[in-house]
Protein backbone atom coordinates (compact mmCIF):
# COMPACT_ATOMS: atom_id res chain seq x y z
CA UNK A 1 0.00 0.00 0.00
CA UNK A 2 1.49 3.40 -0.71
CA UNK A 3 2.83 5.02 1.97
CA UNK A 4 -0.09 7.10 3.96
CA UNK A 5 2.35 10.24 4.32
CA UNK A 6 3.21 10.47 0.61
CA UNK A 7 -0.16 9.57 -0.56
CA UNK A 8 -1.63 13.08 1.82
CA UNK A 9 0.84 15.35 3.48
CA UNK A 10 3.35 15.01 -0.21
CA UNK A 11 0.40 15.08 -2.76
CA UNK A 12 -1.32 18.22 -0.95
CA UNK A 13 2.53 19.69 -0.73
CA UNK A 14 2.93 18.96 -4.29
CA UNK A 15 -0.80 20.34 -5.23
CA UNK A 16 -0.99 23.63 -2.96
CA UNK A 17 0.78 25.64 -5.66
CA UNK A 18 -1.03 23.72 -8.90
CA UNK A 19 -4.05 26.08 -9.05
CA UNK A 20 -2.04 29.10 -9.48
CA UNK A 21 0.30 27.39 -12.36
CA UNK A 22 -2.65 25.89 -14.48
CA UNK A 23 -3.05 27.89 -17.26
CA UNK A 24 -5.70 30.17 -17.70
CA UNK A 25 -7.35 32.35 -20.22
CA UNK A 26 -6.61 36.13 -19.29
CA UNK A 27 -10.63 35.87 -18.68
CA UNK A 28 -14.10 35.74 -20.23
CA UNK A 29 -14.90 36.07 -23.99
CA UNK A 30 -16.54 39.36 -24.90
CA UNK A 31 -19.48 36.86 -26.08
CA UNK A 32 -19.85 35.45 -22.85
CA UNK A 33 -20.03 38.56 -20.92
CA UNK A 34 -22.53 40.29 -23.07
CA UNK A 35 -24.68 37.30 -22.62
CA UNK A 36 -24.17 37.50 -19.27
CA UNK A 37 -25.10 41.25 -19.24
CA UNK A 38 -27.85 41.02 -21.73
CA UNK A 39 -29.86 38.10 -19.39
CA UNK A 40 -29.27 39.92 -15.97
CA UNK A 41 -30.74 42.93 -17.55
CA UNK A 42 -33.83 40.59 -18.61
CA UNK A 43 -33.36 39.44 -15.31
CA UNK A 44 -34.02 43.19 -13.86
CA UNK A 45 -36.85 43.77 -16.02
CA UNK A 46 -38.72 41.03 -15.17
CA UNK A 47 -38.82 42.42 -11.95
CA UNK A 48 -40.01 45.75 -12.62
CA UNK A 49 -38.90 48.78 -14.95
CA UNK A 50 -34.94 49.81 -15.32
CA UNK A 51 -33.79 52.87 -13.80
CA UNK A 52 -34.24 55.84 -16.19
CA UNK A 53 -31.46 56.82 -18.39
CA UNK A 54 -31.68 60.84 -17.25
CA UNK A 55 -31.25 59.74 -13.67
CA UNK A 56 -28.32 57.22 -14.64
CA UNK A 57 -26.69 59.88 -16.71
CA UNK A 58 -27.22 62.49 -13.74
CA UNK A 59 -25.47 59.97 -11.54
CA UNK A 60 -21.83 60.84 -13.75
CA UNK A 61 -22.40 57.86 -16.29
CA UNK A 62 -22.03 57.64 -20.03
CA UNK A 63 -24.99 56.96 -22.06
CA UNK A 64 -24.62 55.46 -25.86
CA UNK A 65 -25.54 57.62 -28.27
CA UNK A 66 -28.93 55.82 -28.67
CA UNK A 67 -29.51 55.89 -25.00
CA UNK A 68 -28.53 59.68 -24.76
CA UNK A 69 -31.33 60.16 -27.52
CA UNK A 70 -33.86 58.07 -25.79
CA UNK A 71 -32.91 60.34 -22.37
CA UNK A 72 -34.06 63.14 -23.99
CA UNK A 73 -37.52 61.68 -24.31
CA UNK A 74 -40.03 63.28 -21.43
CA UNK A 75 -41.30 59.26 -20.97
CA UNK A 76 -40.13 57.59 -18.04
CA UNK A 77 -41.46 54.39 -19.39
CA UNK A 78 -39.56 54.90 -22.38
CA UNK A 79 -36.52 55.88 -20.18
CA UNK A 80 -36.78 52.75 -18.49
CA UNK A 81 -37.08 50.48 -21.47
CA UNK A 82 -34.31 48.41 -22.18
CA UNK A 83 -32.60 50.17 -25.37
CA UNK A 84 -30.23 47.62 -25.95
CA UNK A 85 -32.63 45.01 -26.76
CA UNK A 86 -33.60 46.60 -30.20
CA UNK A 87 -29.81 47.41 -31.00
CA UNK A 88 -27.20 45.67 -33.50
CA UNK A 89 -24.28 45.86 -30.73
CA UNK A 90 -25.72 43.51 -28.55
CA UNK A 91 -26.38 41.12 -31.02
CA UNK A 92 -22.87 41.56 -32.53
CA UNK A 93 -22.03 41.57 -28.87
CA UNK A 94 -23.21 38.20 -28.04
CA UNK A 95 -22.13 36.45 -31.35
CA UNK A 96 -19.03 37.71 -32.86
CA UNK A 97 -15.84 37.86 -30.40
CA UNK A 98 -14.49 41.63 -29.62
CA UNK A 99 -16.95 42.67 -32.34
CA UNK A 100 -16.11 45.88 -34.11
CA UNK A 101 -18.77 47.72 -31.82
CA UNK A 102 -17.06 51.24 -31.43
CA UNK A 103 -19.90 53.68 -29.60
CA UNK A 104 -18.94 55.23 -26.52
CA UNK A 105 -20.81 54.34 -23.55
CA UNK A 106 -21.88 50.87 -24.94
CA UNK A 107 -21.70 48.07 -22.53
CA UNK A 108 -21.25 45.71 -25.41
CA UNK A 109 -18.18 48.01 -26.84
CA UNK A 110 -16.70 47.75 -23.22
CA UNK A 111 -16.88 43.92 -23.06
CA UNK A 112 -14.96 43.97 -26.59
CA UNK A 113 -12.19 45.96 -25.08
CA UNK A 114 -12.71 48.88 -27.02
CA UNK B 1 -32.52 45.36 2.10
CA UNK B 2 -28.44 44.72 2.83
CA UNK B 3 -27.22 46.80 0.13
CA UNK B 4 -27.00 50.43 0.39
CA UNK B 5 -25.54 53.79 -0.52
CA UNK B 6 -24.48 55.21 2.65
CA UNK B 7 -21.03 53.44 3.07
CA UNK B 8 -17.71 54.75 1.95
CA UNK B 9 -15.51 52.36 0.83
CA UNK B 10 -14.05 50.04 3.26
CA UNK B 11 -15.35 52.31 6.69
CA UNK B 12 -14.93 50.29 9.61
CA UNK B 13 -18.51 50.26 11.99
CA UNK B 14 -17.19 48.71 14.98
CA UNK B 15 -15.16 45.16 14.29
CA UNK B 16 -16.50 45.37 10.60
CA UNK B 17 -15.11 46.50 7.99
CA UNK B 18 -17.79 47.54 5.12
CA UNK B 19 -16.40 47.61 1.18
CA UNK B 20 -18.71 50.44 0.47
CA UNK B 21 -17.84 50.80 -3.05
CA UNK B 22 -19.13 46.81 -3.27
CA UNK B 23 -22.10 48.14 -1.38
CA UNK B 24 -23.26 51.14 -3.74
CA UNK B 25 -22.52 48.69 -6.67
CA UNK B 26 -24.97 46.04 -5.30
CA UNK B 27 -27.34 48.93 -4.32
CA UNK B 28 -27.47 49.94 -8.01
CA UNK B 29 -28.07 46.72 -9.56
CA UNK B 30 -30.77 46.40 -6.94
CA UNK B 31 -32.13 49.26 -8.32
CA UNK B 32 -32.23 48.06 -11.59
CA UNK B 33 -29.51 50.15 -12.74
CA UNK B 34 -28.11 48.64 -16.48
CA UNK B 35 -25.07 50.54 -15.88
CA UNK B 36 -23.97 48.83 -12.70
CA UNK B 37 -24.71 45.86 -13.89
CA UNK B 38 -22.83 46.06 -16.85
CA UNK B 39 -19.60 47.29 -14.50
CA UNK B 40 -20.27 44.13 -12.54
CA UNK B 41 -19.78 41.65 -15.47
CA UNK B 42 -16.35 43.57 -16.48
CA UNK B 43 -15.10 43.87 -13.24
CA UNK B 44 -15.53 40.47 -12.24
CA UNK B 45 -16.40 37.97 -14.91
CA UNK B 46 -12.69 37.87 -16.08
CA UNK B 47 -11.39 36.14 -12.45
CA UNK B 48 -14.70 33.64 -12.15
CA UNK B 49 -14.08 32.55 -15.12
CA UNK B 50 -10.23 32.21 -14.52
CA UNK B 51 -11.52 30.21 -11.23
CA UNK B 52 -13.88 28.10 -12.80
CA UNK B 53 -11.68 27.31 -15.85
CA UNK B 54 -8.73 26.27 -13.44
CA UNK B 55 -11.05 23.63 -12.08
CA UNK B 56 -12.73 22.47 -14.94
CA UNK B 57 -10.04 21.76 -17.00
CA UNK B 58 -9.27 19.90 -19.83
CA UNK B 59 -13.17 19.24 -19.90
CA UNK B 60 -13.91 23.01 -20.20
CA UNK B 61 -17.37 22.92 -22.53
CA UNK B 62 -18.76 23.70 -19.34
CA UNK B 63 -17.14 26.79 -18.14
CA UNK B 64 -19.53 29.34 -19.52
CA UNK B 65 -22.45 27.58 -18.37
CA UNK B 66 -21.38 27.61 -14.94
CA UNK B 67 -19.82 31.40 -15.19
CA UNK B 68 -23.33 32.49 -16.01
CA UNK B 69 -24.95 30.95 -13.33
CA UNK B 70 -22.66 31.99 -10.66
CA UNK B 71 -23.45 35.59 -12.05
CA UNK B 72 -27.35 34.59 -12.21
CA UNK B 73 -26.90 33.23 -8.47
CA UNK B 74 -25.54 36.17 -7.60
CA UNK B 75 -28.23 38.58 -9.17
CA UNK B 76 -30.76 36.13 -7.27
CA UNK B 77 -28.98 36.69 -3.63
CA UNK B 78 -27.24 40.35 -4.12
CA UNK B 79 -30.12 41.49 -1.41
CA UNK B 80 -28.30 39.59 1.15
CA UNK B 81 -24.89 40.76 0.06
CA UNK B 82 -24.00 43.04 3.10
CA UNK B 83 -20.10 44.98 2.08
CA UNK B 84 -18.51 42.48 5.14
CA UNK B 85 -16.20 40.75 2.45
CA UNK B 86 -15.58 42.06 -0.92
CA UNK B 87 -17.83 41.69 -4.06
CA UNK B 88 -15.36 40.08 -5.51
CA UNK B 89 -14.77 37.06 -2.72
CA UNK B 90 -18.48 36.87 -2.73
CA UNK B 91 -18.83 35.99 -6.33
CA UNK B 92 -15.54 33.16 -6.05
CA UNK B 93 -17.62 31.77 -3.37
CA UNK B 94 -20.84 31.38 -5.16
CA UNK B 95 -18.51 29.88 -7.67
CA UNK B 96 -16.87 27.48 -5.52
CA UNK B 97 -20.61 26.17 -4.71
CA UNK B 98 -21.27 26.34 -8.34
CA UNK B 99 -18.03 24.12 -9.28
CA UNK B 100 -18.49 21.77 -6.29
CA UNK B 101 -21.97 21.42 -7.47
CA UNK B 102 -20.41 20.10 -10.86
CA UNK B 103 -18.03 17.90 -9.26
CA UNK B 104 -20.83 16.34 -7.00
CA UNK B 105 -22.94 15.74 -10.69
CA UNK B 106 -19.59 14.03 -11.92
CA UNK B 107 -18.88 11.93 -9.45
CA UNK B 108 -22.33 10.89 -8.04
CA UNK B 109 -22.62 9.98 -12.32
CA UNK B 110 -19.88 7.96 -12.51
CA UNK B 111 -20.71 5.18 -10.25
CA UNK B 112 -18.72 2.49 -12.38
CA UNK B 113 -15.56 5.08 -12.06
CA UNK B 114 -16.04 4.54 -7.95
CA UNK B 115 -17.56 1.21 -6.93
CA UNK B 116 -14.58 -1.10 -8.56
CA UNK B 117 -13.53 -3.00 -5.84
CA UNK B 118 -10.30 -4.78 -5.18
CA UNK B 119 -7.23 -4.45 -4.27
CA UNK B 120 -5.18 -1.06 -5.50
CA UNK B 121 -2.17 -1.68 -7.61
CA UNK B 122 0.09 0.93 -6.57
CA UNK B 123 3.65 1.43 -7.00
CA UNK B 124 5.73 1.15 -4.35
CA UNK B 125 6.87 4.94 -3.07
CA UNK B 126 10.46 6.08 -4.15
CA UNK B 127 12.47 9.07 -3.92
CA UNK B 128 10.60 12.56 -1.95
CA UNK B 129 9.19 13.46 -5.62
CA UNK B 130 9.45 17.15 -4.20
CA UNK B 131 13.20 17.11 -3.41
CA UNK B 132 15.12 18.27 -6.33
CA UNK B 133 12.40 20.69 -8.41
CA UNK B 134 12.00 24.52 -7.72
CA UNK B 135 8.60 25.25 -6.36
CA UNK B 136 7.84 27.11 -9.41
CA UNK B 137 8.58 23.59 -11.75
CA UNK B 138 7.16 21.20 -9.83
CA UNK B 139 3.61 23.57 -9.39
CA UNK B 140 3.91 23.67 -13.11
CA UNK B 141 4.36 20.06 -13.14
CA UNK B 142 1.00 19.20 -11.37
CA UNK B 143 -1.12 21.55 -13.15
CA UNK B 144 -0.29 19.78 -16.37
CA UNK B 145 -0.37 16.05 -14.77
CA UNK B 146 -3.80 16.91 -13.14
CA UNK B 147 -4.68 18.36 -16.76
CA UNK B 148 -3.36 15.10 -17.97
CA UNK B 149 -5.48 12.36 -15.44
CA UNK B 150 -9.00 11.24 -16.65
CA UNK B 151 -11.25 13.43 -15.64
CA UNK B 152 -12.78 12.18 -12.72
CA UNK B 153 -9.52 11.69 -11.09
CA UNK B 154 -8.58 15.46 -11.28
CA UNK B 155 -11.91 16.56 -9.99
CA UNK B 156 -11.53 14.11 -7.82
CA UNK B 157 -7.91 15.90 -6.19
CA UNK B 158 -8.81 19.07 -6.93
CA UNK B 159 -12.48 18.39 -4.93
CA UNK B 160 -10.19 17.07 -1.81
CA UNK B 161 -7.25 19.17 -2.15
CA UNK B 162 -7.48 22.52 -3.46
CA UNK B 163 -11.06 22.82 -1.68
CA UNK B 164 -10.00 20.98 1.41
CA UNK B 165 -12.87 19.04 1.80
CA UNK B 166 -12.62 15.85 3.59
CA UNK B 167 -13.48 12.35 1.55
CA UNK B 168 -16.80 11.74 4.11
CA UNK B 169 -17.64 15.33 2.70
CA UNK B 170 -17.31 14.23 -0.72
CA UNK B 171 -19.21 11.22 0.00
CA UNK B 172 -21.76 12.94 1.47
CA UNK B 173 -22.34 15.90 -1.31
CA UNK B 174 -21.73 12.79 -4.16
CA UNK B 175 -24.35 10.23 -2.68
CA UNK B 176 -21.34 7.92 -2.97
CA UNK B 177 -19.57 5.76 0.06
CA UNK B 178 -16.76 7.18 1.63
CA UNK B 179 -15.01 3.87 0.77
CA UNK B 180 -15.74 4.56 -2.74
CA UNK B 181 -14.38 7.88 -2.21
CA UNK B 182 -11.17 6.77 -0.79
CA UNK B 183 -10.50 4.30 -3.43
CA UNK B 184 -11.10 6.45 -5.77
CA UNK B 185 -8.47 9.16 -4.28
CA UNK B 186 -6.43 6.66 -3.94
CA UNK B 187 -6.72 5.56 -7.76
CA UNK B 188 -6.18 9.14 -8.27
CA UNK B 189 -3.24 9.30 -6.11
CA UNK B 190 -1.20 6.63 -7.88
CA UNK B 191 -2.28 7.66 -11.00
CA UNK B 192 -0.72 10.93 -10.46
CA UNK B 193 2.70 9.81 -8.88
CA UNK B 194 2.73 7.11 -11.86
CA UNK B 195 3.11 10.43 -14.13
CA UNK B 196 5.10 12.03 -11.59
CA UNK B 197 8.01 9.60 -11.78
CA UNK B 198 7.64 9.92 -15.35
CA UNK B 199 10.61 11.44 -16.89
CA UNK B 200 10.23 15.15 -17.70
Amino acid sequence: MMDETFSNVAMQHILREAEAATDAPAGASSRLKSRIFSQLIELEQQQGPLRVLSAIRAAGEKLCIFETAVAALPSDDLQSRNACAVCHARILGERVERAPIFWPGCPYATFCGH
Amino acid sequence: MAANLQHTPQEVIGQERIFGDDLALAAAILARDRKATARLVELHSDAVHRYVWRRLTPRLEMVDDIVQEVFLAAWGGLKNYSGAAPLHSWLLSIARHKVEDHYRRTLGAHADVLDVDGEIEIPAPSADPVLGLDAKRHAKRAAEILARLPYEYAIALRWRYWEDRSAKEMAEASGRTEKAIERLLARARARFKALWEEPA
